[in-house]
């Protein structure tokens, strides 16, 4: 049985719903992503999952029990803000200590297990530091410190990693899949950045609306997105849609021309999508593997990589190649779709 | 060049300061000085000695300060849940803001009379417990110490909570979450967040209260009796009443003093709650 599980929620306030019948479930151990853009309510889970906020209707199930109406200080979940949410008034000491004080851990125990975590942390020396006093990744590792020093039940993240800088968004992100490892706890990570959230999850759960689109080991949904929106987000940049024919893995696009992809998949009309890498554009005439013919409107250097927008009778298309030759506006091409690159939807 | 740039910037407050040496500064050290000397013109501790001695001064400066006090501490009481109510609850937070600062919008002259209207003798206050049979005498209710502290409490209330609402207006939610997340009970995190985070602005509205009730003249003049006088009202009737500028002086080098004893004394308290202030 699923260590937590989320059953027909729907959250929201006033009128305004932001999660819909929202199910979902993670194992123990498992570092489980929430992404999805800003609105999307992913935010909303990790609050109600934290207790900051009640559902308007559903059930809240964790490690057995109905956990729906218990107070948010009477989980014993940890949490890391967006903020960091530091007691400014106190230092580093007495915020990682604020937890166990709390539990009544006695004054021994209580320094003893604050300094292994701040060791842990690599903050040692910094304990009588206030907050202010201290970088941003610094005051990161603090609000770490003060969730994990109670031993929670379940880590909640919530976009911890979005007021640092790219370098050290990725030294910390490694930081907490180590610590996630090394102490083998359950942890939901909300985030808004696709690589920091695939690098870091055993599952993903992307969200859209207040529902949950689709919820995967990263390289599931990488490879094989499930609906357009998850396909987009990930970035297939190229959709068309495809009609079975009575040969095995051929399709016929919207112009008549044939298409053949690897992947099986129920169902007559299909969508079809590729990534702008995963097509070759060739000069007009030349012989190729699923050709589709076209017209560059808009060319780009991207440094290492050109990139095409080409007009073909089935729609615009994005390009993404490493070919020397340039092709200019107006050029007439071919474009070959890479069988085994095209995903059906 | 920068350098003569910044150097301009002082003219800016050039106009304030001047006002301020001309029309505060010279007058007060003008006062200041003269209680040291005596009439021959020299150097004399002899007022201070002689008010220090008084009876009468000793009754009066003790009244001033515990009734200043007393009005504090019943504002702190009162402003403290009134502010978070208005800074963390409501949905009205501007009409609850101008209700809270309304009394500010009459002079205290009105204000003092209104409370002898209601705590008259012949006031609302008598007339409902007399005619509910609670008492068999309408009681004084009026020119003693209660009835002051009752209008210094009025008067400088709104002090207390707009001081109090803009600190705790800058108390981030997360942290109220974050406490309880840690496991504080509502009580506890109200002990070890919310008030040493909203210590600066009761430090702040305690200083104004305080320093307002100790040199607040009119209503304790009105709402005072004869037999109740405070510092302030003392001053004037020294200075006034018994022609004596040197002893009215002498009284409020005491006040000045005071004030500014009590303010770095809470200050100092507060700092120990919380050392970030």
């Amino acid at each position: 049985m699923a260590l937590l599980e989320l059953q027909n929620i729907t959250a929201g306030y006033d009128n305004n719903v932001i999660l819909k019948d929202l199910n979902f479930q993670v194992e123990k151990g498992e570092l489980v992503s929430l992404l999805g853009s800003s609105g999307c309510g992913k935010t909303t889970t990790l609050r109600l999952i934290a207790g900051f906020s009640n559902p308007m209707d559903g059930t809240f199930i964790f490690d057995g029990k109905d956990y729906t109406q218990v107070p948010l200080n009477k989980r014993n979940f940890g949490f890391v803000f967006q903020s960091y949410a530091l007691f400014p008034h106190m230092t580093v000491f007495d915020n990682v200590a604020f937890g166990l004080k709390m539990r009544k851990v006695s004054p021994e125990q209580i320094q003893k297990e604050v300094a292994d975590m701040l060791e842990t942390v690599d903050l040692k020396g910094f304990e009588n530091r206030f907050p202010k006093e201290m970088s941003g990744g610094q005051r990161q590792r603090v609000a770490l410190a003060r969730a994990l020093v109670i031993k929670p039940d379940l880590l909640l993240l919530d976009e911890p990693l979005s007021n640092l800088d790219a370098k050290l968004r990725v030294k910390m992100r490694v930081e907490i899949r180590r610590l996630q490892q090394k102490f083998g706890f359950t942890a939901i990570y909300v985030t808004h950045d696709q690589e920091e959230c695939f690098a870091i999850s055993d599952k993903v759960a992307i969200m859209n609306h207040g529902v949950i689109e689709q919820m995967d080991s990263p390289s599931a949904i990488y490879n094989h997105p499930k609906t357009e929106f998850i396909a987009h987000f990930v970035g297939f940049e190229n959709f068309l849609d495809l009609k079975r024919t009575e040969e095995a893995n051929v399709y016929l696009a919207a112009d008549g021309s044939r298409v053949t992809v690897t992947e099986g998949k129920e169902g007559d009309a299909l969508k079809a999508c590729i990534r702008p890498e995963d097509i070759q554009i060739v000069p007009a005439g030349t012989d190729a593997v699923n050709p589709l013919a076209g017209e560059v409107m808009v060319s780009t250097f991207l440094g290492k990589r050109n990139q095409y927008n080409v007009r073909t009778a089935v729609g615009e298309f994005e390009v993404s190649t490493d070919q020397e030759s340039v092709y200019k506006i107006g050029d007439q091409v071919v474009l070959s779709l890479t069988p085994n690159k095209i995903i059906l939807l | 060049m920068l350098e003569k740039k910044t150097k301009i910037y002082w003219l800016f407050i050039l106009p304030g300061c001047l006002f301020l040496a001309v029309f505060m500064l010279i007058p007060l050290f003008s006062l200041i000085l003269k209680t040291f000397f005596n009439e021959s013109g020299s150097f004399s501790l002899a007022s201070y000695f002689s008010l220090l001695e008084s009876t009468y001064f000793k009754q009066v400066f003790w009244r001033s300060i515990r009734l200043s006090l007393v009005s504090t501490m019943v504002c702190a009481v009162l402003g403290f849940p009134t502010a978070y109510y208005i800074s963390k609850y409501s949905k009205n937070k501007g009409v609850l803001m101008a209700l809270a600062v309304f009394p500010m919008f009459t002079s205290p002259v009105i204000r003092s009379f209104s409370w002898m209207v209601i705590l008259g003798k012949k006031g609302v206050i008598n007339n409902l417990l007399v005619s509910a049979g609670l008492i068999a005498k309408p009681v004084s209710l009026l020119y003693n110490e209660f009835s002051m502290v009752v209008g210094f409490i009025q008067l400088f209330l709104p002090l207390m909570i707009l001081s109090l609402i803009g600190v705790m207006d800058n108390i981030s939610e997360d942290l109220n979450l974050a406490a309880g997340n840690l496991g504080a009970s509502p009580a506890a995190t109200f002990r070890h967040v919310i008030l040493p985070l909203s210590l600066p602005g009761l430090v702040t509205g305690s200083v104004l209260v305080f320093t307002g009730c100790l040199t607040a003249y009119t209503t304790p003049q009105l709402l005072g009796g004869t037999d109740t006088r405070v510092l302030a009202t003392m001053i004037y009737q020294q200075a006034m009443s018994l022609g004596d500028w040197t002893q009215a002086s002498v009284v409020a080098v005491v006040m000045i003093v005071v004030t500014i004893l009590v303010s770095s004394g809470i200050n100092a308290v507060s700092r120990k709650l919380n050392p970030t202030i």
